[in-house]
């Protein structure tokens, strides 16, 4: 906790619009907001305690959905059996 | 999808179109079938049976569009239609829960604040991989199409169906869920959170 208060001693612990901020951030994240979304997302990232843990929490939890719900091997004989059927239906 | 000329194939073109435009993304939609399912074999019969009307409507897709969209479109609607009817769990489970979310006023942005970011960092593949499958199937699908398959919102609002509003709500709310099942498992593991 100390830790957290020392590195974010810069920032203001309470955000005015955080459900506006939160949604912007979620966008920005999932690569929906352009122009000037950049600008923005550092300001907020530099000013607004909330907005920055916001933010890396999500950004996290993306990384490990990518990393971690690994792919689950598609069965040898799918393939074969798609192929097969389309040349029956043809 | 937006009404498209329907296209005159030869076999040939078909073909190619089959093999180098739809194939190259099965394994995507496996995976996809696999985590609405939860069934190996519902899984595989769900990706031939999209794959098998993906053929005979092949004259609807336009060479060189988004295949992906277009495949996991059909894979979706085929899975609302045909297996989430025989499926053994009730539906209306996952009606419950989208409900009772959607119909609290209050929507708490502090609620899984204390959840850390060290805390989900270490958490172990199985551990996220419950999380999401733990989540209502329209909440789920909306995280998978996002994080794990990287649609844009009017890519998923046009597989889905949904306006692009739709969209961006509800994978707020489906983040929202995964972290609070993400919360619950670090508090056992251990983490302390801030509340305490």
């Amino acid at each position: 906790m100390d830790k957290d208060l020392n590195t974010s001693s810069k920032r203001k612990l309470n955000c005015n619009d955080e459900s506006k901020c939160f949604e912007l951030l979620e966008s920005i994240l999932d690569g929906e907001e352009s122009s000037g979304s950049k600008e923005i997302l550092d300001e907020k990232l530099a000013k607004c305690q909330p907005c920055f843990e916001h933010y890396h929490l999500e950004k996290v939890i993306r990384e490990v959905l990518k990393s971690k719900c690994t792919k689950h091997m598609v069965p040898a004989e799918l393939k074969d059996s798609i192929r097969q059927k389309i040349q029956e239906i043809k | 999808m937006s009404e498209v000329q329907r296209k005159k194939y030869s076999d040939k073109e078909k073909n190619s179109i089959f093999d180098h435009e739809f194939m190259p993304h099965i394994d995507s939609m496996y995976n996809f079938a696999f985590r609405l399912t939860f069934d190996e074999d519902d899984a595989k019969d769900l990706v031939q049976d999209t794959y098998l009307k993906a053929y005979r409507f092949i004259n609807s897709f336009e060479k060189g569009t988004n295949a992906k969209a277009w495949l996991f479109r059909i894979l979706k609607n085929s899975f609302i239609n045909e297996y989430r009817k025989k499926s053994k769990q009730p539906s209306k489970v996952d009606y419950q829960e989208v409900e009772t979310y959607y119909n609290s006023d209050n929507v708490d942005y502090n609620m899984t604040s204390d959840l850390r970011v060290d805390a989900v960092k270490d958490m172990l593949g199985d551990e996220i991989s419950n999380a999401l499958n733990s989540l209502a199937v329209d909440f789920r699908t909306v995280i998978i199409l996002c994080d794990l398959e990287g649609f844009t919102y009017e890519e998923m609002a046009k597989i889905l169906d949904i306006p692009i509003g739709t969209v961006r709500s509800r994978l707020h709310r489906a983040r929202n869920l995964l972290k609070d099942k993400l919360r619950s498992y670090a508090e056992n593991m251990g983490y302390d959170t801030e509340e305490e």
